[in-house]
């Protein structure tokens, strides 16, 4: 059986995919694997509390959306790498730390 | 204890300012990163030990001659409330002043170090959840590194530090895997993964906290920013053991385009041209030590060079030791 972290990639790529709400038994439904309706409510649940899914509590069932796309979550994670102002804190090791933009675009002619 | 006070602040002093200012330009970094590193290392204990020693120490000369006999008084004798051994030791306001302040700001660094410890913990905990969610595991990747790729045209690389190094993962984007060649990500790679085996993340966060708590103290930013290149030379070390500095360089320069706000379209591929040993044709474009020392490598410190960056480390640090505990 797949972890849950696994199972939270494909249920994301779930509702990314369909771009809608979608209700814990139609995920389960659209899931290539067999899973449990409870499972599938417990990775929706997990993903609620990590801010990756809103819960439409005004039906019967709830149903549940991405927050954002895709790209848009890609763009605010990268942004914490490409956006390091000098003053952040240093939560991750660049590559191209200690080399700036001039200098990395002078290698560039150097080196063609 | 007063002189014992005064030797620490002018101790305090010249680790804060003066030593500092020399030290994060000093040529011999870029020939042994590590000493320097040590260096560093022992400069911030020490200067952080005798700044928050010296008004303590002030503030508890009159009960003692030294630190652990004056705090042991000071306690025994509050405790018993003996007001009459108290007005006799003669203790000034002053006293008093310098002891709060040598407290307030030992617990100013200590918490400000926590602070920052949970703050960073926790935007990378977040960031990690980003990683997985988003991320592919590369595939022919060797099986002792975590590596993942994530969809985005800018040419990045980074290392994002776990607990242990099974949780570390290191991230490249596809607009990298396109415009590198195998051997430039790999040497990308080694150079990710050497930072964090020598969890490198441990050595910035202590300088990422002094920064934090002291920002109005321009040393403070030095010794964080030449202690984050040291990393970055170190990890080329790491890197350069096992490939080629032509990869490593080549890497650095393809992803370096990638530094412009995002949304924008990023990541054409340059025309690759034959690698050539130029000398640098613009030298004071070419001014930062990481890039320096791949172009024209460096001669590492004798050993009794390196033996001197040692002793004076230990010796850094049990100086103020001794002060405080003698």
């Amino acid at each position: 059986m797949a972890s849950l972290g696994e199972l939270e990639r494909s249920v994301m790529t779930l509702l990314w995919e369909s771009g809608q709400q979608l209700s814990a038994n139609e995920v389960c439904g659209q899931l290539d694997e067999e899973l449990a309706v409870t499972t599938v409510l417990t990775v929706l649940a997990r993903l609620e509390k990590k801010g990756m899914v809103e819960r439409e509590r005004s039906t019967r069932p709830h149903r549940y959306a991405a927050t954002a796309t895709r790209e848009e979550h890609t763009v605010e994670m990268l942004n914490e790498v490409l956006g390091t102002a000098p003053d952040r804190e240093a939560v991750l090791a660049r590559f191209i730390g200690g080399v700036s933009e001039e200098e990395a675009a002078a290698l560039r002619r150097i080196l063609s | 204890m007063t002189v014992l006070a005064l030797l620490l602040a002018a101790l305090a002093v010249l680790l804060a300012v003066p030593v500092p200012k020399l030290l994060h330009n000093a040529h011999f970094r870029t020939r042994s990163p590590w000493a320097a590193m040590l260096l560093w290392q022992a400069i911030a204990l020490a200067g952080g030990l005798s700044m928050v020693g010296a008004p303590i120490v002030l503030g508890l000369s009159p009960f003692g001659d030294n630190l652990p006999a004056a705090v042991s008084t000071a306690i025994r004798l509050t405790l018993q409330e003996d007001y009459v051994a108290l007005a006799e030791l003669e203790v000034h306001p002053w006293h008093i002043f310098a002891l709060c302040l040598g407290l307030l700001l030992g617990g100013h660094l200590l918490l400000t170090l926590a602070r920052t410890y949970v703050r960073v913990l926790s935007a990378r905990r977040r960031h990690r959840q980003l990683v997985d969610l988003l991320s592919t595991p590369l595939q022919n990747g060797n099986e002792d590194t975590d590596t993942h790729v994530i969809e985005h045209d800018a040419p990045l690389a980074y290392c994002l530090p776990g607990r242990t190094n099974a949780s570390s993962v290191t991230v490249l984007s596809r607009g990298l895997l396109e415009t590198l060649s195998e051997a430039e990500l790999a040497a990308v790679v080694a150079h990710e993964q050497t930072h964090l085996k020598q969890r490198h993340h441990l050595l910035t966060m202590a300088f990422e906290a002094w920064y934090r708590a002291l920002p109005w103290l321009p040393t403070t930013r030095y010794g964080r920013e030449a202690v984050l290149e040291l990393t970055e030379m170190l990890a080329d070390e790491g890197a350069l053991a096992q490939h080629a500095p032509k990869d490593l360089l080549r890497a650095i320069a393809l992803s370096g385009e990638s530094s412009g706000p995002l949304g924008a379209k990023a990541a054409v591929t340059q025309p690759r041209g034959e690698w050539g040993v130029h000398p640098p044709a613009e030298p004071t474009l070419l001014s930062g030590a990481r890039l320096r020392r791949l172009l024209v490598p460096q001669q590492p410190l004798g050993r009794s060079a390196v033996a001197g960056v040692v002793v004076l480390s230990v010796g850094l640090l049990a100086v103020p030791t001794g002060l405080l505990l003698g």
